[in-house]
């Protein structure tokens, strides 16, 4: 009897699971379903099916009130093997008259998967924002001792001046009209996006809803999005103070940085992320899935590194950078070890930055973070040794700093193709961008006459649109987010695997970043460098910036070199 | 010169915009577009630069 009894039970209980899985893939491929793939009109019964797959069982509240649960007793004597713990019992209860309800199963089935979305997104975020620490001592330790203070101070307070812009305004630039997003349990009330027509089509321009974060936008997954948006935003923007550290005025880099995190990054960011034109690329044009940027190597890093290229333009090189017939000095960093500490903590928070770019870990393809994860580690691992591998061979030496940014720029590259292509197209874009960010400060030193402190315009710049271009050309089109990518059903796929129009949406991402990004950020820059002024004085630049400007040194008791005399 | 630059960075992009109006083979986009970034670079690589390193603060 008692054994009739819980074969019973279990029968139930299995058939609870069931009813609860198929619910949960129903919902799944509602999400999913591509929007030309409907089903057939009029599909005939199977004519011997048998009877018993016929009428599939229901189950009922009834049910599921059998289902055991740990007794009192049994909880309160503690649960060391962890099998009494997370039952039917720990089901919130709707109506507590009623008991455990369908209904109440359904909801934490739903609640769990925006829940483990929710954290992924969060926890990744916090990642990313610890990406900032990196930033910042990696800039530090490759400027000179009389300016940490200085380099420090604008990387911790980009951080917040970067923030404040964009809760005021920019992240309603950005995603104000993006719409309802599936991982997230639905952002509805980011639903307003403001567009002209051009040549017969909608072209998205900026987002309407968000500003600071009111209205309707007081929403949970509202804040998850702005949370893990602001902190991608804010690595951008600190990208500008590692080419322009060690003559920047620091109420310059102030007025500057909130103007960017304000409408510059925004804009772009609307336009490949926020349902703007570039996204809408391959469903209004045909070409491939639109403009696809999977992290950012394009929103965030070429934001960063073509508004860095402005500035070097703009504010000119240190003194004794260049000799009088325009051959570079050296100028050593004060601190290799913080400067490689910085890119290994870098290199951990990018695990936030790409897996976390699915914003969840639970459905609509998003177990792909593992391949995304591990993507983004061997693409790095690619850069550095290929930078390496590269300075060792032309200079004699194996170069700590250009291996670390080496590091950097495979990690740079791999950022918006990490979540379409493959492994082995992994390697080959970190392979590719080791060399390239090796060559491009070589560029940009000996022929554009340009002084980057920390060569963030040939990290984040260069690769970065290397990065944007490879998606164009490796994404193996095995990706599945939910059948579809900015809104066109199937897979991002590249020229290699077939797809010569995701490579022309892609390159016109690239036309936009150094044509449009490029020129606001000159312009804004310019008007600033007129009204402000950009640069500390000669004197103060001389000095170190750390005790004009910040009043304080960064070391106090370290006994400070004389300023070398550079060759002339 | 360096009003000149910034036009001319700027051009680069908005023919590259304009080229999903202008055609609709893909190989024309894509020519329209390379050209595009290529004006682009000029705008800021052969003019904007140049301009600017006229008055370089290490040529003084």
């Amino acid at each position: 009897m008692e054994i009739k009894e819980t074969m019973r039970i279990m029968k139930k209980v299995l058939l609870a699971f069931s009813f609860i899985w198929c619910l949960t893939l129903a919902g799944v491929a509602h999400a999913q379903a591509p929007a030309a793939a409907p089903e057939p009109a009029a599909a005939p019964p199977p004519a011997a099916a048998p009877a018993a797959a016929a009428a599939p069982m229901m189950i009922t509240d009834a049910d599921i009130k059998g289902v055991a649960v740990p007794k009192p007793e049994e909880k309160a004597a503690g649960d060391p093997a962890g099998t009494i713990t997370g039952t039917a019992a720990d089901i919130p209860v709707g109506d507590a008259k009623k008991g455990l309800a369908i209904s109440d199963v359904v909801s934490a089935v739903g609640q769990n998967l925006i829940a483990t979305n929710f954290v992924w997104t969060l926890v990744t975020g916090f990642l990313v924002m610890f990406m900032q620490a990196g930033f910042a001592i990696v800039e530090t330790g490759l400027a000179r001792a009389k300016n940490s203070n200085h380099t420090m101070m604008m990387n911790f307070m980009v951080y917040g001046v970067g923030m404040l812009a964009y809760w005021i305004i920019g992240f309603a630039i950005q995603e104000g009209g993006v719409g309802a997003g599936a991982n997230l349990g639905g952002t509805a009330p980011l639903s307003s996006e403001y567009a002209i027509t051009l040549f017969g089509k909608s072209w998205g321009l900026f987002g309407q809803k968000g500003v600071m974060l009111g209205g309707a936008t007081y929403d949970v997954g509202v804040m998850v999005m702005f949370l893990f948006q602001m902190v991608f935003m804010d690595t951008a923007l600190t990208i500008v103070t590692g080419t322009a550290a060690e003559r920047w005025k620091y109420s310059a880099f102030i007025i500057s940085s909130f103007i960017m995190g304000a409408f510059t990054y925004p804009l772009f960011a609307n336009w490949a992320w926020g349902g703007g034109w570039l996204a809408t690329l391959g469903g209004s044009y045909g070409l491939g899935h639109g403009y696809a940027d999977f992290a950012g190597s394009g929103v965030v890093h070429s934001v960063g590194g073509v508004t860095a290229l402005a500035m070097a333009i703009l504010i000119g090189p240190r003194i004794g950078k260049f000799r009088r017939d325009g051959t570079p000095n050296a100028i050593p960093g004060h601190d290799i070890v913080i400067v490689l500490l910085g890119c290994f903590i870098l290199a951990f928070g990018w695990f936030g930055f790409n897996p976390g770019s699915t914003l969840g870990a639970a459905a609509n393809g998003n177990l792909r973070i593992s391949s995304v994860a591990v993507n983004t580690m061997l693409a790095g691992m690619a850069g550095s040794f290929s930078a390496m591998y590269y300075m060792w061979l032309r200079y004699g030496k194996p170069d700590a700093s250009m291996t670390g940014n080496g590091l950097l720029a495979g990690l740079v590259a791999i950022t918006a193709p990490s979540g379409f292509v493959n492994p082995m197209a992994s390697v080959i874009i970190g392979l590719v961008a080791g060399v390239l960010c090796a060559l491009s400060v070589e560029f940009v030193e000996r022929k554009l006459k340009l002084d980057d402190v920390v060569g963030a315009i040939s990290v984040h710049g260069t690769n970065g649109i290397w990065g944007v271009i490879s998606v164009g050309l490796f994404a193996d089109g095995k990706s599945n987010y939910g059948g579809a990518w900015n809104g066109v059903a199937g897979s991002v796929t590249g020229l290699f695997y077939g797809d010569m129009g995701q490579l022309v949406a892609q390159l016109i991402g690239v036309a936009t970043l150094i044509g449009f990004v490029f020129t606001f950020s000159f312009v804004i820059n310019m008007i600033l460098e007129a009204v402000w002024g950009q640069r500390v004085t000669a004197k103060v630049e001389l000095e170190g910036l750390d005790i004009p400007e910040m009043g304080a040194y960064g070391y106090p008791e370290f006994v400070l070199k004389p300023e070398p005399v550079y060759e002339k | 010169m360096a009003l000149v630059g910034i036009v001319v960075t700027f051009a680069g992009f908005v023919l590259a915009a304009a080229s999903v109006g202008i055609t609709s083979s893909t190989t024309g986009r894509l020519g329209m577009v390379v050209v595009g970034i290529v004006v682009s670079l000029i705008g800021i690589l052969g003019v904007l630069n140049p301009a600017y390193q006229k008055n370089a603060v290490w040529k003084k």
